[in-house]
Protein backbone atom coordinates (compact mmCIF):
# COMPACT_ATOMS: atom_id res chain seq x y z
CA UNK A 1 0.00 0.00 0.00
CA UNK A 2 1.51 3.38 -1.27
CA UNK A 3 1.95 6.14 2.10
CA UNK A 4 0.20 9.29 1.34
CA UNK A 5 2.35 11.83 1.61
CA UNK A 6 1.90 14.53 4.51
CA UNK A 7 -0.35 17.53 3.95
CA UNK A 8 2.49 20.13 4.31
CA UNK A 9 4.55 18.10 1.65
CA UNK A 10 1.18 18.86 -0.61
CA UNK A 11 0.99 22.17 0.24
CA UNK A 12 4.47 23.19 -0.03
CA UNK A 13 5.00 21.36 -3.66
CA UNK A 14 1.73 23.33 -4.93
CA UNK A 15 3.16 26.13 -3.48
CA UNK A 16 6.58 25.35 -5.33
CA UNK A 17 4.57 24.71 -8.62
CA UNK A 18 2.72 28.27 -8.44
CA UNK A 19 6.24 29.98 -8.08
CA UNK A 20 7.16 28.20 -11.57
CA UNK A 21 4.05 29.05 -12.97
CA UNK A 22 4.34 32.73 -11.80
CA UNK A 23 7.97 33.27 -13.32
CA UNK A 24 6.97 31.76 -16.54
CA UNK A 25 3.35 31.70 -17.16
CA UNK A 26 2.23 35.42 -16.17
CA UNK A 27 -0.08 37.45 -17.16
CA UNK A 28 -1.84 35.63 -20.28
CA UNK A 29 -2.66 37.78 -22.71
CA UNK A 30 -6.68 38.96 -23.46
CA UNK A 31 -6.22 40.89 -26.33
CA UNK A 32 -7.38 40.00 -29.53
CA UNK A 33 -4.48 40.96 -31.57
CA UNK A 34 -2.07 39.40 -29.63
CA UNK A 35 -2.29 35.03 -29.25
CA UNK A 36 0.73 34.05 -27.30
CA UNK A 37 1.26 31.05 -25.40
CA UNK A 38 4.11 30.28 -23.29
CA UNK A 39 6.02 26.93 -23.20
CA UNK A 40 8.49 26.42 -20.14
CA UNK A 41 11.35 24.46 -21.32
CA UNK A 42 14.76 23.27 -21.09
CA UNK A 43 15.75 22.82 -24.40
CA UNK A 44 17.32 25.25 -26.56
CA UNK A 45 14.47 27.39 -28.08
CA UNK A 46 13.60 26.79 -31.41
CA UNK A 47 11.48 29.81 -32.51
CA UNK A 48 8.33 29.54 -34.44
CA UNK A 49 7.47 28.79 -37.41
CA UNK A 50 10.88 29.08 -38.58
CA UNK A 51 9.91 29.13 -42.22
CA UNK A 52 12.13 29.45 -45.47
CA UNK A 53 12.29 33.16 -46.56
CA UNK A 54 11.02 35.07 -43.91
CA UNK A 55 12.50 37.97 -42.24
CA UNK A 56 14.30 36.48 -38.84
CA UNK A 57 15.25 39.27 -36.37
CA UNK A 58 16.73 39.36 -32.68
CA UNK A 59 15.97 41.86 -30.32
CA UNK A 60 18.68 43.07 -27.33
CA UNK A 61 18.99 45.32 -25.29
CA UNK A 62 20.86 46.46 -21.34
CA UNK A 63 23.36 44.10 -22.00
CA UNK A 64 26.96 45.70 -22.57
CA UNK A 65 28.39 44.29 -19.06
CA UNK A 66 31.04 42.38 -19.75
CA UNK A 67 29.43 40.06 -17.34
CA UNK A 68 29.46 36.29 -16.90
CA UNK A 69 25.75 36.94 -17.61
CA UNK A 70 26.21 38.47 -20.45
CA UNK A 71 28.18 36.29 -22.39
CA UNK A 72 25.92 33.16 -21.01
CA UNK A 73 23.29 35.16 -22.97
CA UNK A 74 25.11 35.96 -26.08
CA UNK A 75 25.98 32.19 -26.07
CA UNK A 76 22.55 31.48 -26.10
CA UNK A 77 21.78 33.70 -28.74
CA UNK A 78 24.23 31.60 -31.13
CA UNK A 79 22.29 28.40 -29.92
CA UNK A 80 19.45 29.69 -31.18
CA UNK A 81 20.73 31.33 -34.30
CA UNK A 82 21.89 27.62 -35.59
CA UNK A 83 18.76 26.82 -35.62
CA UNK A 84 16.66 29.67 -36.67
CA UNK A 85 18.77 32.05 -38.73
CA UNK A 86 18.00 35.66 -37.79
CA UNK A 87 20.15 38.24 -40.29
CA UNK A 88 19.53 40.90 -37.50
CA UNK A 89 19.60 42.00 -34.66
CA UNK A 90 18.00 45.34 -33.02
CA UNK A 91 19.69 46.59 -30.61
CA UNK A 92 17.37 48.64 -27.75
CA UNK A 93 19.79 50.74 -25.57
CA UNK A 94 22.31 50.76 -22.84
CA UNK A 95 24.81 48.85 -25.39
CA UNK A 96 28.36 49.34 -23.46
CA UNK A 97 28.06 50.15 -19.21
CA UNK A 98 30.78 51.68 -17.87
CA UNK A 99 34.06 52.41 -19.28
CA UNK A 100 33.69 52.88 -23.54
CA UNK A 101 37.35 52.56 -24.19
CA UNK A 102 38.07 50.29 -27.27
CA UNK A 103 38.92 47.45 -25.16
CA UNK A 104 35.43 47.66 -23.68
CA UNK A 105 34.26 47.55 -27.03
CA UNK A 106 35.70 44.50 -27.39
CA UNK A 107 35.03 43.03 -24.20
CA UNK A 108 31.38 43.79 -23.71
CA UNK A 109 30.70 43.63 -27.66
CA UNK A 110 32.98 41.87 -30.13
CA UNK A 111 33.84 38.89 -28.35
CA UNK A 112 30.68 37.70 -26.67
CA UNK A 113 29.07 38.04 -30.14
CA UNK A 114 31.92 37.44 -32.23
CA UNK A 115 30.34 33.68 -33.45
CA UNK A 116 26.83 35.87 -34.20
CA UNK A 117 29.44 38.30 -36.24
CA UNK A 118 31.48 36.08 -37.86
CA UNK A 119 28.28 34.66 -39.38
CA UNK A 120 27.24 37.88 -40.61
CA UNK A 121 24.20 38.95 -38.31
CA UNK A 122 24.05 42.80 -38.77
CA UNK A 123 23.32 44.63 -35.44
CA UNK A 124 21.69 47.42 -35.69
CA UNK A 125 21.73 49.83 -32.29
CA UNK A 126 19.92 52.57 -30.96
CA UNK A 127 21.32 54.51 -27.46
CA UNK A 128 20.85 54.15 -24.07
CA UNK A 129 21.19 56.35 -21.25
CA UNK A 130 24.47 54.70 -20.43
CA UNK A 131 25.51 54.96 -23.83
CA UNK A 132 27.88 57.61 -25.19
CA UNK A 133 26.86 59.29 -28.35
CA UNK A 134 30.14 58.39 -30.17
CA UNK A 135 29.12 54.72 -30.39
CA UNK A 136 27.28 56.24 -33.52
CA UNK A 137 30.17 55.86 -35.20
CA UNK A 138 30.92 52.52 -34.50
CA UNK A 139 30.57 50.00 -37.41
CA UNK A 140 29.33 46.67 -36.33
CA UNK A 141 26.14 49.30 -34.76
CA UNK A 142 25.47 50.41 -38.51
CA UNK A 143 24.14 53.68 -37.20
CA UNK A 144 26.58 55.48 -39.32
CA UNK A 145 27.29 58.41 -37.76
CA UNK A 146 23.31 59.58 -36.83
CA UNK A 147 21.70 59.15 -33.35
CA UNK A 148 18.24 58.51 -35.07
CA UNK A 149 17.69 56.45 -38.39
CA UNK A 150 15.48 54.41 -40.35
CA UNK A 151 16.40 51.49 -42.68
CA UNK A 152 14.22 48.84 -44.48
CA UNK A 153 15.68 45.61 -44.81
CA UNK A 154 12.77 44.64 -46.97
CA UNK A 155 10.02 46.96 -49.09
CA UNK A 156 7.30 45.39 -46.70
CA UNK A 157 9.11 46.09 -43.36
CA UNK A 158 10.86 49.09 -42.55
CA UNK A 159 12.63 49.92 -39.23
CA UNK A 160 12.59 53.06 -36.92
CA UNK A 161 15.44 53.79 -34.44
CA UNK A 162 15.21 56.63 -32.14
CA UNK A 163 17.30 58.41 -29.34
CA UNK A 164 15.52 58.93 -26.34
CA UNK A 165 17.66 59.80 -24.12
CA UNK A 166 17.97 63.28 -25.28
CA UNK A 167 15.00 63.27 -27.58
CA UNK A 168 14.87 66.61 -29.56
CA UNK A 169 11.70 68.09 -31.55
CA UNK A 170 13.97 67.75 -34.57
CA UNK A 171 13.68 63.87 -34.40
CA UNK A 172 10.32 63.74 -33.89
CA UNK A 173 9.66 65.91 -37.08
CA UNK A 174 12.14 63.60 -38.73
CA UNK A 175 10.17 61.01 -37.59
CA UNK A 176 6.84 61.92 -38.71
CA UNK A 177 8.30 62.42 -42.23
CA UNK A 178 10.06 59.33 -42.50
CA UNK A 179 6.99 57.65 -41.01
CA UNK A 180 4.48 59.43 -43.54
CA UNK A 181 6.52 58.65 -46.41
CA UNK A 182 7.09 54.80 -45.80
CA UNK A 183 4.67 52.15 -47.25
CA UNK A 184 6.13 49.58 -46.11
CA UNK A 185 3.26 46.92 -44.45
CA UNK A 186 4.87 47.01 -41.36
CA UNK A 187 6.86 49.82 -39.52
CA UNK A 188 8.38 49.00 -36.64
CA UNK A 189 9.94 51.47 -33.89
CA UNK A 190 12.89 50.32 -31.53
CA UNK A 191 14.79 52.75 -28.72
CA UNK A 192 15.41 52.84 -25.00
CA UNK A 193 12.94 54.17 -22.89
CA UNK A 194 9.64 52.24 -23.01
CA UNK A 195 6.63 54.05 -23.31
CA UNK A 196 5.07 51.78 -21.61
CA UNK A 197 6.45 49.51 -18.79
CA UNK A 198 5.86 48.00 -15.63
CA UNK A 199 9.49 48.14 -14.30
CA UNK A 200 9.45 49.09 -10.68
CA UNK A 201 12.49 51.13 -11.13
CA UNK A 202 11.66 53.47 -14.37
CA UNK A 203 8.50 52.40 -15.61
CA UNK A 204 6.53 53.77 -18.50
CA UNK A 205 8.05 56.85 -19.96
CA UNK A 206 5.11 59.00 -20.06
CA UNK A 207 6.01 62.15 -21.48
CA UNK A 208 7.99 60.72 -24.38
CA UNK A 209 4.27 58.86 -24.84
CA UNK A 210 2.75 61.92 -25.23
CA UNK A 211 4.65 63.33 -28.35
CA UNK A 212 5.50 58.97 -29.98
CA UNK A 213 2.04 57.38 -29.83
CA UNK A 214 0.24 59.85 -32.23
CA UNK A 215 2.39 59.18 -34.69
CA UNK A 216 2.64 55.96 -34.02
CA UNK A 217 -0.81 55.65 -34.10
CA UNK A 218 -1.08 57.80 -36.77
CA UNK A 219 1.10 56.03 -39.29
CA UNK A 220 0.12 52.53 -38.52
CA UNK A 221 3.38 51.49 -36.41
CA UNK A 222 2.76 48.09 -35.37
CA UNK A 223 5.41 47.21 -32.93
CA UNK A 224 7.70 49.52 -30.39
CA UNK A 225 11.03 47.40 -28.98
CA UNK A 226 12.33 48.78 -26.04
CA UNK A 227 14.46 48.27 -23.00
CA UNK A 228 15.84 50.03 -19.78
CA UNK A 229 13.67 48.01 -17.06
CA UNK A 230 15.55 45.09 -16.80
CA UNK A 231 13.53 42.80 -17.50
CA UNK A 232 11.39 41.07 -20.83
CA UNK A 233 7.77 42.12 -20.76
CA UNK A 234 5.50 41.97 -23.31
CA UNK A 235 2.86 44.80 -22.53
CA UNK A 236 -0.80 44.15 -23.55
CA UNK A 237 -2.03 45.80 -26.93
CA UNK A 238 -2.20 49.76 -26.09
CA UNK A 239 -4.62 51.40 -28.42
CA UNK A 240 -3.62 48.52 -31.36
CA UNK A 241 0.41 48.54 -31.02
CA UNK A 242 2.23 45.67 -29.29
CA UNK A 243 4.97 46.98 -27.17
CA UNK A 244 7.98 45.60 -25.22
CA UNK A 245 10.49 46.12 -23.10
CA UNK A 246 13.74 43.50 -23.74
CA UNK A 247 16.22 44.71 -20.98
CA UNK A 248 18.23 42.38 -19.52
CA UNK A 249 20.23 41.13 -22.31
CA UNK A 250 22.67 41.47 -19.74
CA UNK A 251 21.73 43.17 -16.67
CA UNK A 252 18.75 41.72 -14.64
CA UNK A 253 16.47 43.16 -11.94
CA UNK A 254 15.42 40.48 -10.02
CA UNK A 255 11.70 41.23 -9.66
CA UNK A 256 11.36 44.34 -10.93
CA UNK A 257 7.74 43.47 -12.77
CA UNK A 258 5.38 45.72 -10.60
CA UNK A 259 2.74 42.95 -11.38
CA UNK A 260 0.25 45.24 -10.21
CA UNK A 261 0.53 47.27 -13.49
CA UNK A 262 -2.35 46.21 -15.36
CA UNK A 263 -0.04 46.48 -18.51
CA UNK A 264 1.82 43.48 -18.75
CA UNK A 265 0.51 40.59 -20.85
CA UNK A 266 3.55 38.41 -20.31
CA UNK A 267 6.58 38.91 -17.92
CA UNK A 268 9.79 37.51 -16.95
CA UNK A 269 11.89 38.80 -14.43
CA UNK A 270 14.02 36.11 -13.03
CA UNK A 271 17.04 35.55 -15.16
CA UNK A 272 18.37 37.15 -18.38
CA UNK A 273 15.96 37.17 -21.79
CA UNK A 274 16.07 38.21 -25.38
CA UNK A 275 14.16 38.15 -28.06
CA UNK A 276 13.61 36.24 -31.67
CA UNK A 277 11.20 37.54 -34.43
CA UNK A 278 10.22 36.55 -37.80
CA UNK A 279 7.46 38.47 -39.90
CA UNK A 280 5.33 35.62 -41.90
CA UNK A 281 3.36 37.81 -43.98
CA UNK A 282 1.22 39.94 -42.04
CA UNK A 283 2.14 37.83 -38.80
CA UNK A 284 5.26 38.50 -36.49
CA UNK A 285 5.99 35.62 -34.80
CA UNK A 286 8.52 36.29 -31.37
CA UNK A 287 9.87 34.09 -28.28
CA UNK A 288 11.32 35.32 -25.65
CA UNK A 289 14.21 33.17 -24.68
CA UNK A 290 15.83 32.99 -20.91
CA UNK A 291 19.62 32.60 -20.47
CA UNK A 292 18.93 28.82 -20.12
CA UNK A 293 17.36 28.59 -23.39
CA UNK A 294 14.23 28.46 -22.04
CA UNK A 295 11.44 30.14 -23.82
CA UNK A 296 9.59 32.46 -21.44
CA UNK A 297 6.81 33.76 -23.94
CA UNK A 298 5.62 33.20 -27.30
CA UNK A 299 2.96 34.41 -29.85
CA UNK A 300 2.25 36.16 -33.05
CA UNK A 301 1.15 39.38 -33.40
CA UNK A 302 -0.92 40.73 -36.28
CA UNK A 303 0.10 43.69 -38.08
CA UNK A 304 -1.86 47.33 -37.65
CA UNK A 305 -4.35 47.88 -40.82
CA UNK A 306 -5.43 51.86 -41.06
CA UNK A 307 -9.07 51.53 -41.66
CA UNK A 308 -9.57 54.11 -45.00
CA UNK B 1 10.01 20.90 -12.00
CA UNK B 2 12.29 23.78 -12.29
CA UNK B 3 12.37 25.47 -8.78
CA UNK B 4 14.27 28.87 -8.03
CA UNK B 5 16.16 29.29 -4.73
CA UNK B 6 14.59 32.47 -5.09
CA UNK B 7 10.69 31.41 -5.21
CA UNK B 8 11.05 29.02 -2.34
CA UNK B 9 12.40 31.74 -0.22
CA UNK B 10 9.75 34.12 -1.84
CA UNK B 11 7.28 32.31 -0.59
CA UNK B 12 9.11 30.92 2.95
CA UNK B 13 9.13 35.16 3.63
CA UNK B 14 6.10 36.09 5.70
CA UNK B 15 4.05 37.97 3.19
CA UNK B 16 2.51 39.62 6.18
CA UNK B 17 5.42 41.79 6.97
CA UNK B 18 4.52 45.06 6.75
CA UNK B 19 7.55 47.70 6.75
CA UNK B 20 6.28 50.98 7.24
CA UNK B 21 7.64 53.86 4.42
CA UNK B 22 9.60 56.07 5.27
CA UNK B 23 9.21 59.67 3.79
CA UNK B 24 11.70 61.83 3.72
CA UNK B 25 10.42 65.03 2.73
CA UNK B 26 12.80 67.26 0.56
CA UNK B 27 13.00 70.87 1.56
CA UNK B 28 12.09 72.78 -1.20
CA UNK B 29 12.69 76.71 -1.55
CA UNK B 30 9.83 78.88 -2.46
CA UNK B 31 9.22 79.36 -6.04
CA UNK B 32 9.00 82.89 -7.30
CA UNK B 33 6.33 83.65 -9.56
CA UNK B 34 5.89 81.47 -12.26
CA UNK B 35 6.49 83.33 -15.96
CA UNK B 36 6.78 79.85 -17.43
CA UNK B 37 5.25 76.36 -17.93
CA UNK B 38 5.89 74.26 -14.97
CA UNK B 39 7.95 71.42 -15.66
CA UNK B 40 4.95 69.24 -14.77
CA UNK B 41 2.97 71.00 -17.04
CA UNK B 42 5.10 71.24 -19.79
CA UNK B 43 4.44 69.59 -23.17
CA UNK B 44 6.78 66.75 -23.91
CA UNK B 45 7.82 68.18 -27.18
CA UNK B 46 9.43 71.43 -25.16
CA UNK B 47 12.20 71.88 -22.71
CA UNK B 48 10.90 74.44 -20.61
CA UNK B 49 13.14 76.11 -17.52
CA UNK B 50 10.57 77.17 -15.01
CA UNK B 51 8.72 78.61 -12.85
CA UNK B 52 11.05 81.62 -13.24
CA UNK B 53 11.27 84.57 -12.28
CA UNK B 54 12.73 87.57 -14.12
CA UNK B 55 15.76 87.77 -12.00
CA UNK B 56 15.68 83.22 -12.35
CA UNK B 57 15.76 83.85 -16.02
CA UNK B 58 18.52 86.66 -15.96
CA UNK B 59 20.71 84.45 -13.27
CA UNK B 60 20.06 81.53 -16.43
CA UNK B 61 21.21 83.72 -19.16
CA UNK B 62 24.78 84.28 -17.92
CA UNK B 63 25.21 80.41 -17.87
CA UNK B 64 23.55 80.33 -21.31
CA UNK B 65 26.09 82.62 -22.66
CA UNK B 66 29.23 80.77 -21.05
CA UNK B 67 27.65 77.94 -23.01
CA UNK B 68 27.77 80.17 -25.80
CA UNK B 69 31.60 80.47 -25.72
CA UNK B 70 32.27 77.36 -24.83
CA UNK B 71 30.37 75.71 -27.75
CA UNK B 72 32.22 78.11 -30.21
CA UNK B 73 35.28 77.25 -28.62
CA UNK B 74 34.59 73.29 -29.08
CA UNK B 75 33.70 73.97 -32.35
CA UNK B 76 36.71 75.88 -33.51
CA UNK B 77 38.88 73.25 -31.89
CA UNK B 78 36.88 70.76 -33.49
CA UNK B 79 37.15 71.74 -36.94
CA UNK B 80 40.79 71.76 -36.50
CA UNK B 81 40.67 67.62 -36.37
CA UNK B 82 39.82 65.26 -38.98
CA UNK B 83 35.40 63.44 -38.69
CA UNK B 84 35.46 60.52 -36.99
CA UNK B 85 34.45 58.24 -39.79
CA UNK B 86 30.97 57.51 -40.33
CA UNK B 87 31.94 53.51 -39.72
CA UNK B 88 34.61 53.80 -37.43
CA UNK B 89 36.52 51.51 -35.44
CA UNK B 90 36.88 51.85 -31.51
CA UNK B 91 40.36 52.93 -31.56
CA UNK B 92 39.02 55.50 -34.37
CA UNK B 93 36.79 56.66 -31.53
CA UNK B 94 39.39 56.76 -28.81
CA UNK B 95 41.93 58.67 -31.10
CA UNK B 96 39.69 61.46 -31.87
CA UNK B 97 37.78 61.82 -29.07
CA UNK B 98 41.66 62.20 -26.99
CA UNK B 99 42.58 64.72 -29.96
CA UNK B 100 39.51 66.88 -28.93
CA UNK B 101 40.60 66.24 -25.27
CA UNK B 102 43.62 67.67 -25.27
CA UNK B 103 42.77 70.68 -27.30
CA UNK B 104 39.90 71.69 -25.19
CA UNK B 105 42.07 71.13 -22.14
CA UNK B 106 44.85 73.00 -22.97
CA UNK B 107 42.27 75.91 -24.15
CA UNK B 108 40.63 75.94 -21.15
CA UNK B 109 43.79 75.43 -19.30
CA UNK B 110 42.60 77.95 -16.53
CA UNK B 111 39.03 76.72 -16.26
CA UNK B 112 38.01 76.65 -12.95
CA UNK B 113 34.17 75.53 -11.32
CA UNK B 114 31.99 78.01 -12.01
CA UNK B 115 32.68 79.09 -15.16
CA UNK B 116 29.26 77.78 -16.92
CA UNK B 117 27.71 77.05 -13.92
CA UNK B 118 27.53 80.65 -12.76
CA UNK B 119 27.62 81.51 -8.84
CA UNK B 120 24.23 83.63 -10.10
CA UNK B 121 22.81 80.49 -11.80
CA UNK B 122 23.19 77.64 -9.56
CA UNK B 123 21.40 78.66 -6.81
CA UNK B 124 18.74 78.48 -9.91
CA UNK B 125 19.18 75.42 -11.33
CA UNK B 126 19.36 73.72 -7.56
CA UNK B 127 16.07 75.01 -7.11
CA UNK B 128 14.46 73.54 -10.03
CA UNK B 129 15.99 70.33 -9.40
CA UNK B 130 14.58 70.55 -5.72
CA UNK B 131 11.56 71.22 -7.14
CA UNK B 132 11.29 68.31 -9.54
CA UNK B 133 12.60 65.83 -6.65
CA UNK B 134 10.44 67.77 -4.36
CA UNK B 135 7.43 66.03 -6.34
CA UNK B 136 5.56 63.51 -6.63
CA UNK B 137 8.03 60.89 -8.55
CA UNK B 138 10.87 62.40 -6.71
CA UNK B 139 11.57 59.28 -4.78
CA UNK B 140 11.67 57.19 -8.34
CA UNK B 141 13.75 59.87 -10.52
CA UNK B 142 16.49 60.32 -7.91
CA UNK B 143 16.62 56.30 -7.84
CA UNK B 144 16.81 56.11 -11.37
CA UNK B 145 19.31 58.43 -11.45
CA UNK B 146 21.48 56.38 -8.60
CA UNK B 147 21.29 53.76 -10.57
CA UNK B 148 25.02 52.38 -11.49
CA UNK B 149 26.20 56.63 -10.22
CA UNK B 150 28.99 55.76 -8.52
CA UNK B 151 29.28 58.38 -5.21
CA UNK B 152 32.91 59.62 -3.93
CA UNK B 153 34.24 59.74 -7.45
CA UNK B 154 36.46 62.84 -7.67
CA UNK B 155 36.52 65.38 -10.33
CA UNK B 156 37.86 68.34 -11.80
CA UNK B 157 37.20 71.01 -14.15
CA UNK B 158 38.48 70.41 -17.52
CA UNK B 159 39.83 66.86 -16.35
CA UNK B 160 38.61 64.21 -18.87
CA UNK B 161 35.80 62.36 -17.67
CA UNK B 162 37.07 59.09 -15.49
CA UNK B 163 37.17 56.19 -18.17
CA UNK B 164 35.24 53.81 -15.32
CA UNK B 165 32.90 55.96 -13.92
CA UNK B 166 28.91 55.11 -15.91
CA UNK B 167 27.41 57.64 -17.37
CA UNK B 168 24.18 57.84 -15.24
CA UNK B 169 20.95 58.49 -15.87
CA UNK B 170 19.31 61.87 -16.25
CA UNK B 171 15.54 61.22 -16.64
CA UNK B 172 13.67 63.42 -19.35
CA UNK B 173 11.68 65.18 -16.00
CA UNK B 174 15.15 66.20 -15.24
CA UNK B 175 16.27 67.54 -18.84
CA UNK B 176 13.39 69.38 -19.55
CA UNK B 177 13.74 71.30 -16.48
CA UNK B 178 17.37 72.11 -16.75
CA UNK B 179 18.38 74.74 -19.40
CA UNK B 180 18.81 73.40 -22.98
CA UNK B 181 22.29 72.12 -24.10
CA UNK B 182 23.77 71.77 -27.28
CA UNK B 183 24.10 68.68 -28.74
CA UNK B 184 27.95 68.73 -27.78
CA UNK B 185 27.28 68.95 -24.46
CA UNK B 186 25.38 66.40 -22.04
CA UNK B 187 23.92 67.07 -17.88
CA UNK B 188 25.36 63.64 -16.13
CA UNK B 189 25.28 62.94 -12.35
CA UNK B 190 27.82 61.82 -10.78
CA UNK B 191 27.36 61.29 -6.86
CA UNK B 192 25.14 64.26 -6.09
CA UNK B 193 27.27 66.73 -8.14
CA UNK B 194 24.98 68.09 -11.47
CA UNK B 195 27.92 68.03 -14.46
CA UNK B 196 28.30 69.02 -17.54
CA UNK B 197 30.27 67.03 -20.14
CA UNK B 198 32.06 67.45 -23.37
CA UNK B 199 30.45 64.27 -25.13
CA UNK B 200 32.77 64.52 -28.07
CA UNK B 201 35.82 65.30 -26.08
CA UNK B 202 34.72 63.28 -22.61
CA UNK B 203 35.72 66.21 -20.39
CA UNK B 204 33.65 67.53 -17.59
CA UNK B 205 33.24 70.95 -18.57
CA UNK B 206 31.94 71.99 -15.41
CA UNK B 207 29.95 70.72 -12.55
CA UNK B 208 27.63 72.03 -9.42
CA UNK B 209 28.31 70.01 -5.97
CA UNK B 210 25.12 68.86 -4.18
CA UNK B 211 22.93 69.12 -6.72
CA UNK B 212 20.90 66.38 -6.07
CA UNK B 213 19.18 67.13 -2.76
CA UNK B 214 19.73 64.70 -0.34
Amino acid sequence: MRRRPPFVVLVFTLLLLGTEFRDAVDFAPRASLVHAQQTPSTEVAVPLPNRDGSFKFAVLGDFGTGDRPQYQMAEQMFAVYKKFKYDFVMLVGDNLYGAQRPQDFRNKFEVPYKPLLDAGVKFYASLGNHDAREQRYYKPFNMEGQLYYTFSPRPDIRFFALESTYPVPEQFQWLEKELKASGSDWKIAFFHHPLYSSGDRHGSDIRLREVLEPLFLKYNVSVVLTGHDHFYERVKPQKGITYFVTGSGGQLREGNIDRQSGLTASGFDTDQAFMVAEIVGDQMYFNAVSRTGRIVDSGSIARRKLVP
Amino acid sequence: MWVTRKGVVSLLIPVALVIPACRRDIPVPASPPATADSPANAPATKRVVGPLSDADAQALATMNDRIKDYIALHQKLERTLPAVPKEATPEQIDQNQRALENLVQKNRATAKPGDIFTPTAQPVIKRLLATVFGGPDGKQLKASIMDENPVGTKLAVNARYPDIVPLSTVPPEVLQTLPKLPEELQYRFVGNRLIILDAHAHVVADFIEDALPN
